[in-house]
């Protein structure tokens, strides 16, 4: 019997081998998903009402209605989120920036925004997660513990599967490596290969792994054991295919991204090295590609009558930081969990409106609040997985909600 | 009155890294206004001789307090066989975002893994609950 797979849209692996049983459009059962994805699968309801505005429900004409006119009478709106949307719909939010001369940023840019803005301008060498199943032999992950953050990571992708190339799998021909400032569930599978470094050490960690690759004695302010430093050193450069996940853990320790430019380029010139972001939501690296392709940039844009403004000053922190945005378009994000409260205080000061699937911090603080389609459960499309594959998807239910493409547009026609 | 509780509770400063839980993040999904994503995000985890010094059992609540903001977690012990005196681990969150500074130099990026916290027993305060 054939089967129907699904495409998990819980995290930026995009896992495309999920089995669902569903009966009138619940979903009861999701197969092969991790811990987080079953219950994004299932993340079902939520408030009934489909429109609210003050918190009161209304029909969507009169929504739509309240949302454009919030847009209209901004001088500067900000629209934010869009990382869990598919990419017809932040080609839809671009649009409805420039139309309305809007702030537009996304989490990536206090994330790992100036990573998937390397990796798109080709600044660092990069790789499919199939290329890691099928051929990776070193494999790193650094600031970054994808037990918990992507869980299905390890075993369909980057260590126990077993790749064309790599039949014997971990357990001969594959080494995993941690670098972390704590023993995550990742380090601890790594075992020996598990390199605790202090807190802001990962500049000081490259430096002298740079010079145990280069056969000098690696140093650190914190006395890393040089002898450990150089063993590390030596399986790097044996690696005949490697690669470094990435994760904010090593992004936020580092002043910029200069460090790991040398890193990658020693790496690369005594062994084969790549790397790939661990982007967390399901389509923020197609957020970055579709601005970049629309602006030249990946995040923190301000668009001008046709001109476009790009700098850290529009992102949506220092945006509200400085409260230079008058108005919020919110999209499948929620600030107020995920931002520091010294800062995302600010947001509510300003009229919001915000669409997501489920009821939350911003959403009850929104002026208008549509309950939109879960993209990859109840709506299809296409997104950007963490390595630059695009996966397109079908629905796995029907759904009553309105698509968050289909609002954009609606609120793009009332302006 | 007992004495003792006119004495100081003991304080400690301690620096928190924030990371990613999958059984918090599961439980956020489900209902990020639960007590199951409470339970599991309000909760900080420290040296076990720091949670001596302060004189807090493990499961008990303490207050981490900084100038943005105070907020009352669960103490729990970190669990790590490396000693890390003065650093503490919290599931990033609502409430560890309470404790984020704003300044950010202007970069676009919070400190949300180098967070300064005075601890203090919290004597049987209720964990904070979310804030709207």
């Amino acid at each position: 019997m054939e089967k129907n797979y699904y495409v998990c849209t819980g995290c930026g692996l995009l896992c495309d081998d999920i089995e669902v049983e569903s009966e009138k459009n619940i979903v009861n059962k999701v197969y092969t998903a991790c811990r987080v994805g079953v219950a994004h699968m299932k993340e079902a309801r939520r408030n009934e009402a489909n429109f609210l505005v003050d918190n009161k429900p209304v029909d969507e004409a009169t929504a739509i209605k309240e949302a454009a006119s919030i847009l209209k009478n901004a001088k500067n709106p900000l629209i934010f989120g869009l990382g869990t949307s598919i990419n017809e719909t932040q080609k839809a939010a671009i649009e409805l920036a420039k139309k309305i001369n809007a702030t537009l940023d996304d989490t990536s840019s206090f994330c790992l925004g100036p990573l998937a803005e390397a990796l798109i301008q080709d600044k660092l060498k990069t790789c499919t997660l199939d290329d890691v199943r099928n051929k990776a032999d070193v494999i790193i992950y650094w600031g970054t513990d994808p037990s918990d953050s992507h869980p299905r990571q390890l075993s369909k992708y980057s260590y126990f599967p077993r790749g064309t190339e790599k039949q014997r799998g971990w357990e001969e021909e594959r080494t995993a490596i941690a670098i972390d400032v704590r023993k995550s569930h990742t380090a601890k599978i790594c075992g020996n290969y598990f390199f605790q470094i202090p807190p802001k050490g990962d500049a000081e960690f490259i430096d002298a792994l740079i010079a145990g690759l280069s056969g000098k004695l690696p140093k650190t302010s914190y006395n890393y054991p040089p002898k450990k430093l150089l063993e590390l050193a030596n399986i790097l450069k044996g690696a005949k295919f490697g690669v470094i996940f990435v994760g904010r853990g090593l992004i936020y320790s580092l002043e910029n991204l200069e460090p790991l430019f040398k890193l990658m380029k020693i790496l690369n010139e005594k062994a084969n090295f790549h790397l790939i972001p661990m982007v967390g939501n399901c389509n923020t690296m197609g957020f970055n590609e579709n601005l970049f392709a629309e602006t030249g940039y990946v995040n923190s844009v301000k668009f001008e009558n046709g001109t476009v403004k790009h700098g850290p000053e529009y992102s949506i922190v220092e945006s509200l930081k400085a409260k230079s945005v008058d108005a919020a378009l919110i999209i499948g994000s929620d600030p107020l969990l995920i931002l520091p409260r010294s800062i995302a205080k600010n947001m509510l000061e300003i009229p919001v409106i915000s669409m997501d699937h489920c009821e939350t911090l911003t959403s009850k603080h929104s002026k208008v609040y549509i309950n939109t389609a879960i993209s990859g459960v109840e709506a299809g499309g296409s997104a950007i997985r963490m390595d630059g594959v695009k996966v397109s998807f079908e629905p796995a239910i029907e759904t009553n909600h309105p698509s968050e493409e289909v609002i954009l547009k609606k609120i793009m026609e009332a302006l | 009155m007992d004495f003792g509780s006119f004495l100081a509770a003991p304080e400690i400063k301690v620096k928190i890294i924030t990371y990613r839980d999958i059984f918090q993040d599961k439980a956020m999904l489900e209902n990020r206004f639960g007590e199951e994503y409470r339970d599991l995000s309000a909760v900080v985890k420290l040296d076990p001789a720091d949670l001596k010094q302060l004189d807090v059992k493990k499961g008990e609540t303490v207050i981490l307090k900084n100038s943005f903001g105070r907020v009352v977690v669960k103490a729990e012990e970190s669990g790590y066989e490396t000693p890390h005196r003065g650093i503490a681990y919290m599931p990033k969150s609502p409430w560890s975002n309470m404790l984020i500074s704003d300044e950010t130099g202007g970069t676009g990026v919070p400190k949300f893994k180098d967070i300064s916290v005075t601890v203090t027993s919290a004597k049987g305060e209720k964990v904070t609950e979310l804030m709207l």
